[in-house]
């Protein structure tokens, strides 16, 4: 299945309350989300993707910090490249459908851990994802 | 108790939010393609462009039209939108609006590469459908979108003659002039009939390029492994090199009136430039015995287009840079939407220019390059 076709038009997801200063919202449910897929969603004043990434969900802000591009709102994750020493600096593939790709000027972020290819100091937010009922939450 | 928290303050001191600041976008750029010039362009030309119409078309690159440069490097899949165009003035209008531009100057995208075709009379057709074609289907002072006339460098006089016919219009306020693949650089004087037009109507001269592979210098880019290399030399060397050669021949000298500007080529290079042809004026002179000042004393009138602009991890280096070039009446806000290294406005309305600088380089500075109001009229016209 194409990843791009799994995603989930953007739209604002239903606050399902919380506790203490955390709130919780709904993203949609779990067939709704395949691997491979994502989805935009607003929860509070924030906008976020919420990916599925070879079943493990993971939330970040669809902000980019290079010029505030919509940073997961690129169609499909996809892979990236390294070399190093350990690879005589021959290119090798690495991190294959789990990196997005902010479509304004292309910045790769890996979506499992936040951080920013280009810029090693650089690492998005991640938000806590859980399902509770078949429905995938986010946790602010 | 309360505070007077307006004490001390002036309106000077108050920086306005970006949506109320005049933004001028000094490089956006229309999709023509085959089927859209052909109604415009001339026989037998018009049949040549009939005949690739439908050719699968990669970005900015078809053959026949725009000779292309995706042969040479590896592609990885990227969500990354390299290949955004803009197909109509509603969807310009829409989006320049979206990231809160007011006026647009519109360039071409396959004609970045007119310079390529080895056809002169079929480049100066093509280059005459697009200005009819803009002019017919595109610029608007009503919503912001204004055009150049593009030069054909293979058709000097022929574009003299272009200059002339819009020398009045409404909607178009200055020449573009294409430098990719460009054999002969714009300072010969085989121009010199493009440079007596344009002075004579008032148009600035904009000089842009794009990333070609091609034998003339400093196209010659196979040398380097990707398009890294290849991307940044083929706009940023391009520019430096014609603005030389116009300096070394006496093309400011001998159009004192005429106004240029360089896009698509960032602005750091431009103190190295204009004092290392200082430095070299002084062993050299010479060579350029028409320059009776510094060569930067010609240059101080150069307008220099902000995209892409340098992003230092401090952005306070920015502003020492404008100083540094003196470029305060000479720094000009550029997009080059919806290209896939465009630049948002805000990008710049983060540098910490003072609020008059900043409202220079984001729309006023623009403003007199083109010699046109706030709301895109041209001025001086009967």
């Amino acid at each position: 299945m194409d990843p791009a076709e799994s995603t989930v038009e953007a739209g604002a997801v239903k606050s399902a309350g919380g506790t203490g200063s955390a709130r919780e919202f709904e993203v949609c449910p779990v067939d709704q989300l395949p691997p491979g897929g994502h989805v935009i969603r607003q929860a509070g004043n924030r906008q976020l993707g919420v990916f599925n990434v070879d079943g493990e969900y993971y939330a970040l802000p669809n902000i980019c910090p290079h010029q505030t591009g919509p940073a997961c709102q690129g169609k499909y994750l996809v892979g990236a490249v390294r070399a190093g020493e350990d690879t005589d600096w021959i290119p090798e593939w690495i991190f294959d459908g789990q990196v997005m790709v902010c479509p304004w000027h292309g910045l790769e972020y890996h979506v499992p851990t936040g951080k920013c290819l280009a810029f090693p100091n650089i690492s998005l937010r991640r938000y806590h994802v859980f399902v509770r009922d078949d429905m995938i939450m986010v946790r602010l | 108790m309360s505070v007077d928290t307006s004490a001390g303050t002036s309106t000077e001191d108050v920086r306005e939010p970006l949506s109320d600041l005049l933004v001028v976008d000094t490089d956006v750029h229309v999709h023509e393609s085959p089927e859209l010039l052909a109604p415009y362009c001339d026989m037998p030309w018009k049949v040549a462009l009939e005949t690739i119409i439908g050719t699968p078309e990669r970005y900015l690159d078809l053959p026949g039209f725009s000779p292309g440069n995706s042969a040479f490097h590896a592609r990885f899949p990227t969500a990354h939108e390299r290949s955004r165009v803009v197909h109509t003035p509603e969807q310009m209008r829409q989006e320049l609006t979206s990231i809160q531009v007011d006026i647009g100057i519109l360039f071409p995208d396959h004609l970045l590469k007119l310079a390529l075709l080895t056809q002169s009379e079929y480049a100066a057709a093509i280059a005459r459908a697009y200005n009819a074609w803009l002019v017919d289907q595109w610029t608007s002072p009503e919503k912001g979108l204004l055009g150049l006339v593009v030069a054909c460098p293979q058709k000097p006089e022929d574009t003299a003659r272009e200059i002339e016919k819009y020398a009045k219009h409404p909607g178009m306020v200055g020449v573009y002039l294409p430098c990719a693949g460009l054999d002969i650089m714009w300072g010969s004087r085989k121009y010199d009939p493009i440079y007596e037009a344009a002075q004579a109507a008032h148009f600035p001269l904009l000089l842009h390029s794009v990333l070609v592979t091609h034998p003339v210098f400093p196209f010659n880019n196979h040398g380097f492994d990707t398009n890294f290399g290849r991307h940044l030399t083929s706009h940023t060397f391009s520019v430096m090199a014609n603005i030389v050669h116009m300096v070394e021949t006496g093309v400011m000298v001998r159009y004192p009136d005429l106004k240029f500007a360089a896009t698509e080529a960032g602005i750091g290079w431009v103190p190295f430039l204009w004092w290392k042809l200082d430095k070299e004026y002084m062993e050299l002179r010479r060579d350029v015995p028409f320059l009776t000042e510094p060569p930067s004393h010609y240059l101080k009138d150069f307008y220099i287009c902000t995209q892409p602009i340098e992003e230092p991890e401090d952005l306070g280096d920015l502003v020492k840079m404008v100083e540094l070039m003196h470029g305060e009446n000479t720094v000009i806000f550029a997009s080059d939407w919806p290209h896939h290294d465009f630049d948002h406005p805000m990008k710049l309305d983060q540098v910490p220019f003072t609020n008059e600088v900043r409202r220079k380089i984001l729309g006023e500075n623009a403003l007199r390059l083109f010699n046109i109001d706030r709301s895109g009229r041209r001025l001086g016209l009967d």
